[in-house]
C-alpha cells in the first residue's frame, strides 16, 4: 500500500475494507467450548448412570472439570500467545468467562457448607420419620448450575453476535425452569443436553470457521 | 460550506491503519503490516505521523525476547476519525447542503 492522496469514494471504501478486514481477523479456535461442552456433559451423564444403575465410581466424575482446566490453561496461554491484535469483544469475554468460573466456584463452596448443615439433619429426619423428606433439596441444585451457565454463553453470544452461543445460554435457562419441576435423573439429562447445546455445538462450529479462516489467510490483500 | 478533510488521515496508508486500529482495542505492529500490506519501513515513518499527531499511541515492549510494538487508537484520533468521516460524507450528499 502506498501512501497516496485519495479521492472520496476511496476513501470510504477503504474505512470499509479495512473495518471488515479487523473484524475478520477474529476467529477463536472452537476447541475450548467443545471440551468443556464434552466434559460437563460426561459428569453429568455419569451421574445419572451411577444414580439410574446404583453403582458408584470410586472418585467423583466432577474431578474430571478440575483435570479439565490443565488444557484450558495451556489452550488460553497458546491462544494468547498467538494473537496480534485485541478485538473490543476479547477484552470483555475473558473477564465474563473468569467471573463465571469464580461463581461456579462460589457456587460449589456455598452448597457444599449448606450440605454440611443439611446433611445431619436430614438423617435424623429419616430416623424420626421413617422416611425421606418430601422437600429434597438436592433436586434444586443442578437448576442453580444451569442458571449459571446460561450467564456468559447469552453475554458471549449477543455480545459476539454469535447466534448459536445466543440461543445455548437460552437453552440453559429453559433447561433450569424445566429442571426446578423434574427429578434429579431428568436434571441431569438437561445438564447434559444444555452442555452439548450451549457449549459442544457452537465450539464446534467456531473450530469449523477457524478452520477455514485459517486456510483463507493470507490470500488476500488490500 | 464542505468541512476541510484532516491532511494527516487524507493519505491512503494512515487512513488504513486508522481505520483498522478504530476496530479494535490494541493491536501488534506486524498485524498492521500484514492487513495493509505496507512495507515496514513505510509504516513505521506514517505510524510515526499518526502519533506525532496524537492520533494513536505506541508502546514498545519486550514478547520472548523479541521487540513488540503495539499501537492503540487515542480518544483524538477517534474523534479525528469521526470529524473525517463526517466530512467525507457532507461531500457525499446531494447539492442541497453545499447552498449555505
Amino acid at each position: 500500500m502506498q501512501d497516496k492522496e485519495l479521492s472520496h469514494q476511496e476513501s470510504l471504501a477503504l474505512i470499509n475494507t479495512m473495518i471488515n478486514k479487523a473484524k475478520d481477523s477474529f476467529h477463536s479456535t472452537g476447541v475450548g467450548a467443545m471440551m468443556w461442552g464434552v466434559v460437563v456433559a460426561i459428569c453429568a451423564l455419569v451421574k445419572l448412570a451411577e444414580i439410574h444403575f446404583r453403582f458408584r465410581l470410586p472418585f467423583d466424575i466432577n474431578l474430571l472439570s478440575v483435570v479439565a482446566l490443565v488444557p484450558q490453561i495451556i489452550l488460553s496461554i497458546r491462544e494468547r500467545k498467538k494473537k496480534r491484535a485485541v478485538s473490543y469483544d476479547d477484552a470483555f469475554i475473558g473477564p465474563v468467562w473468569m467471573g463465571f468460573g469464580i461463581c461456579l466456584f462460589l457456587l460449589i463452596f456455598i452448597i457444599n457448607m449448606m450440605f454440611d448443615g443439611y446433611g445431619p439433619v436430614y438423617r435424623e429426619y429419616i430416623q424420626l420419620a421413617g422416611h425421606k423428606p418430601v422437600f429434597q433439596f438436592q433436586e434444586f441444585i443442578l437448576p442453580l448450575f444451569l442458571m449459571l451457565y446460561g450467564l456468559p454463553t447469552f453475554i458471549t453470544g449477543v455480545g459476539s453476535k454469535f447466534k448459536p452461543m445466543l440461543l445455548g445460554g437460552i437453552i440453559c435457562w429453559v433447561s433450569c425452569i424445566i429442571a426446578v419441576f423434574t427429578e434429579v435423573r431428568i436434571d441431569f439429562m438437561l445438564t447434559a443436553f444444555s452442555a452439548l447445546t450451549a457449549w459442544f455445538i457452537p465450539g464446534l462450529l467456531m473450530e469449523k470457521e477457524y478452520r477455514r479462516y485459517k486456510k483463507n489467510e493470507g490470500s488476500t490483500d488490500v | 460550506m464542505f468541512k476541510e478533510l484532516d491532511p494527516i488521515l487524507h493519505s491512503q496508508l494512515r487512513l488504513a491503519v486508522v481505520s483498522l486500529l478504530i476496530s479494535v482495542k490494541e493491536a501488534e505492529f506486524t498485524f498492521i503490516k500484514e492487513k495493509t500490506g505496507a512495507t515496514a519501513g513505510n509504516l513505521s515513518v506514517q505510524l510515526g505521523k499518526l502519533k506525532d499527531a496524537g492520533y494513536i499511541d505506541v508502546t514498545k515492549q519486550f514478547k520472548d525476547n523479541y521487540p513488540l510494538t503495539l499501537c492503540k487508537i487515542s480518544k483524538k484520533g477517534v474523534e479525528a476519525f469521526e470529524e473525517y468521516v463526517n466530512a467525507l460524507q457532507s461531500y457525499m450528499k446531494p447539492n442541497t447542503d453545499s447552498k449555505d
